[in-house]
């Protein structure tokens, strides 16, 4: 329950600053960034629809982007090993603030805002000593950085809360990088991924990893269930055709558990898998962009069922079902039963799609 | 992207770029899919009247040839029928053919009396790898050898059946109409194209990164032993047969410029040719290595100059996902 401070505070912050909310905004759904024709990129604002609510000039590529719970403000982060990150008005286009990352630190791409929408926190790289960190963000007195925490482990790369709680999920790719080598992997023979589980305090709730031989398959990218159970998508760094599935299920006290992929969709992702979402109350869907499949999972029937589209990587969820996003700028809503193509847009959307509440 | 297109078009003086799906099937697919079905059904007949290896061989090469010459067509009956894998289970990093093999000999298992039951047996024995064992390395067990090879040539000549039944059936007709109302197949124009070119192009990168890319290793640790189809000599083979059918494709499917393409295929081709290494077994020397990564540098410029020429003139370049990693 917040504190009749805190609520003061609130109360008084509205009032000096009447924030626009997303409905001033168009009233999106989605964020996701985007490659236009021109070459240009922006971040795009999509409604349940498939349409465009808004298109804001980026100016560099981006990678994945943080919605604020209630008022129409998004954090594009710069690909990794970006050491910035953009604060937009999505009412106005404006660019508020060009975030820095602290000295010494970079940004990996994700970032998410606590529930009450006060607090962001982003994945970064301690660049000397290569150790996760969490960055801290003071998003109600001009994103100020207030301090940061430990990931838990090496590379952290998408961070997420479980749904109405404050409870953090951050899955550590466990890949080693430096500025100085771009995206060169140091450690591949000794890396250790992990999906860590942080409490309101920051403290180590739970900690999951696969078995040591698997040690090679780097969680990257998560999503969570109402009821706690994270869906995981993994990027093996192995042979390709020894790639273990690179789709799991993280659940609380019983770790991780991979889910059986069949062969030719395996084989076919070519160990990458691109995005994660939950779709509903037992389904998950997981993109493999390189193999322009889809893999959606029935984690109650243990059912799997692998649907084609040329490079769809963004997937979110939305409603009792999600939205994918591809390459080639189409929006297609999907469900247990398959692929509709809501829109197609003239631009290419990027890794991923998010669902802004 | 149009400023591109505008560009080709403004050269030629002519129409626009286009893609012609009509004879990607009539041309190039549906003969492909014949062929193949033409020489599996020998393949069997010959396994039928003596499964000797020295019998079978020949065939053997033949519809191997022809399988090779379309397995480059990775969408539809293919695809829903999983046929790629249990036609050649390559790469095959953890020997999953050899030990499935070793598996089934040992088990004198029966599912290789019915088409069905084999049907459900490990896909790394169901085809043309599998097969290739057979008919190059001494056999423990001649007489289940024997039963293997009916099992694993009737299944050959079956799934080419089945994917030449569905290309001149509903798939090819979903396929040539493209974008029309009513076909959930390919809903909007572009999507059969855009099938056409990645199957192009992920049959290069195929070609570089496994057929290629495999064996080559690395300088300190080339891989002899991970060539394609070593055990027959066809690994060089394979890489003049995909570039020849990959190359006609493109010529096919594409209205657009091809004049730096098929220069490009042609150098490729060239750097093949003469290079009288069957088996790549030269990775492992210093001297012709230099030759095996020179072919290999040819295919990187050929997916270039396809992806450029064929894909962003058509508007259908894919890969903005595929092709980054984060």
């Amino acid at each position: 329950m917040p504190s009749r401070r805190r609520m003061i505070t609130t109360a008084l912050a509205a009032t000096v600053l009447p924030a626009p909310t997303w409905a001033a905004a168009g009233a999106p759904t989605h964020l996701a960034a985007a490659r236009r024709p021109g070459g240009a990129h922006d971040l795009c604002g999509l409604r349940a629809d498939g349409t465009l609510a808004f298109a804001l000039p980026l100016p560099a590529r981006g990678h994945a982007a943080a919605a604020h719970p209630d008022r129409a403000e998004a954090v594009a982060f710069a690909r990794r090993p970006g050491t910035f990150a953009i604060l937009l008005d999505c009412a106005t286009g404006r660019i508020v603030r060009r975030m820095q990352a602290p000295e010494g630190r970079h940004f990996y791409g994700h970032g998410v805002f606590s529930r009450d929408g006060r607090t962001l926190f982003t994945t970064e790289n301690d660049i000397t000593s290569g150790d996760g960190r969490i960055g801290i963000w003071d998003a109600a007195a001009g994103y100020r950085r207030v301090g940061e925490i430990p990931s838990n482990g090496i590379g952290p790369h998408e961070i997420i809360r479980l749904p109405e709680t404050d409870t953090l999920v951050i899955a550590n790719g466990g890949i080693h990088t430096h500025p100085d080598s771009g995206r060169d992997k140091l450690n591949l023979e000794t890396m250790r991924p992990n999906l860590t589980v942080l409490d309101v305090h920051g403290g180590v709730q739970d900690t999951a990893e696969l078995p040591a031989a698997l040690h090679m398959n780097s969680l990257r990218h998560i999503a969570a269930f109402h009821d706690g159970r994270v869906a995981c998508a993994f990027q093996w760094q192995g042979d390709p055709y020894d790639s273990p599935s690179i789709a799991g299920l993280y659940t609380p006290g019983a770790g991780i558990a991979l889910l059986d992929m069949p062969e030719v969709t395996l084989r076919g992702s070519r160990g990458y898998a691109g995005s994660v979402a939950v779709l509903g109350t037992h389904h998950m869907g997981i993109t493999f962009p390189r193999g322009g499949r889809l893999l959606v999972a029935d984690l109650a029937s243990h059912a799997v069922k692998t649907l084609r589209r040329a490079d769809a990587c963004g997937i979110a969820r939305a409603g009792q079902g999600g939205l994918a996003t591809d390459g080639l700028g189409g929006v297609h809503r999907i469900d247990r039963h398959g692929f509709s193509l809501l829109a197609r847009h003239r631009r290419s959307f990027d890794n991923h799609l998010i669902a802004i509440r | 992207m149009l400023r591109l297109i505008a560009l080709c078009c403004g050269l030629l003086g002519g129409g626009p770029a286009v893609a012609d799906l009509m004879a990607v099937r009539d041309q190039h697919i549906l003969p492909g899919y014949a062929a193949f079905a033409a020489a599996s059904k020998a393949l069997e007949k010959t396994a039928r009247d003596d499964c000797s290896p020295r019998s079978v061989l020949p065939v053997f090469h033949v519809a191997f040839d022809a399988w090779v010459s379309i397995s480059h067509v990775q969408f539809g009956p293919v695809e829903t029928r999983g046929a790629s894998l249990s036609l050649a289970f390559w790469p095959d990093p953890k020997d999953r053919v050899g030990k499935a093999l070793a598996r089934l000999s040992h088990d004198q298992d029966a599912a290789v009396q019915t088409p069905d039951a084999f049907a459900q047996v490990s896909v790394a024995v169901q085809g043309f790898t599998a097969l290739e064992r057979l008919l190059t390395e001494p056999q423990g067990d001649p007489a289940y050898a024997c039963r293997l090879t009916h099992a694993i040539t009737r299944n050959i000549r079956r799934i080419a059946d089945a994917l030449t039944r569905d290309w001149n059936s509903a798939f090819g007709t979903a396929f040539v109409t493209a974008g029309a109302a009513s076909n959930p197949t390919f809903p909007d124009s572009k999507d059969a194209e855009r099938a056409v070119f990645t199957s192009l192009s992920t049959a290069l990168e195929f070609l570089h990164d496994q057929r290629l890319g495999r064996p080559l290793g690395t300088f300190e640790r080339p891989r002899p032993k991970r060539a394609e189809a070593r055990r027959s000599d066809r690994s060089a083979r394979h890489v003049i047969l995909s570039l020849t059918v990959l190359k006609d494709l493109t010529n096919v499917f594409a209205h657009t410029p091809l004049g730096q393409v098929n220069a490009a295929f042609d150098a490729a081709l060239a750097r093949v040719a003469a290079l009288d290494d069957p088996a790549f077994a030269g990775v492992s020397d210093p001297v012709r290595r230099l030759r095996i990564e020179a072919l290999q540098h040819k295919v990187r410029e050929l997916q270039i100059v396809v992806a450029r020429d064929v894909g962003v003139a058509l508007g259908i370049n894919t890969g903005f996902n595929s092709l980054d990693g984060d």
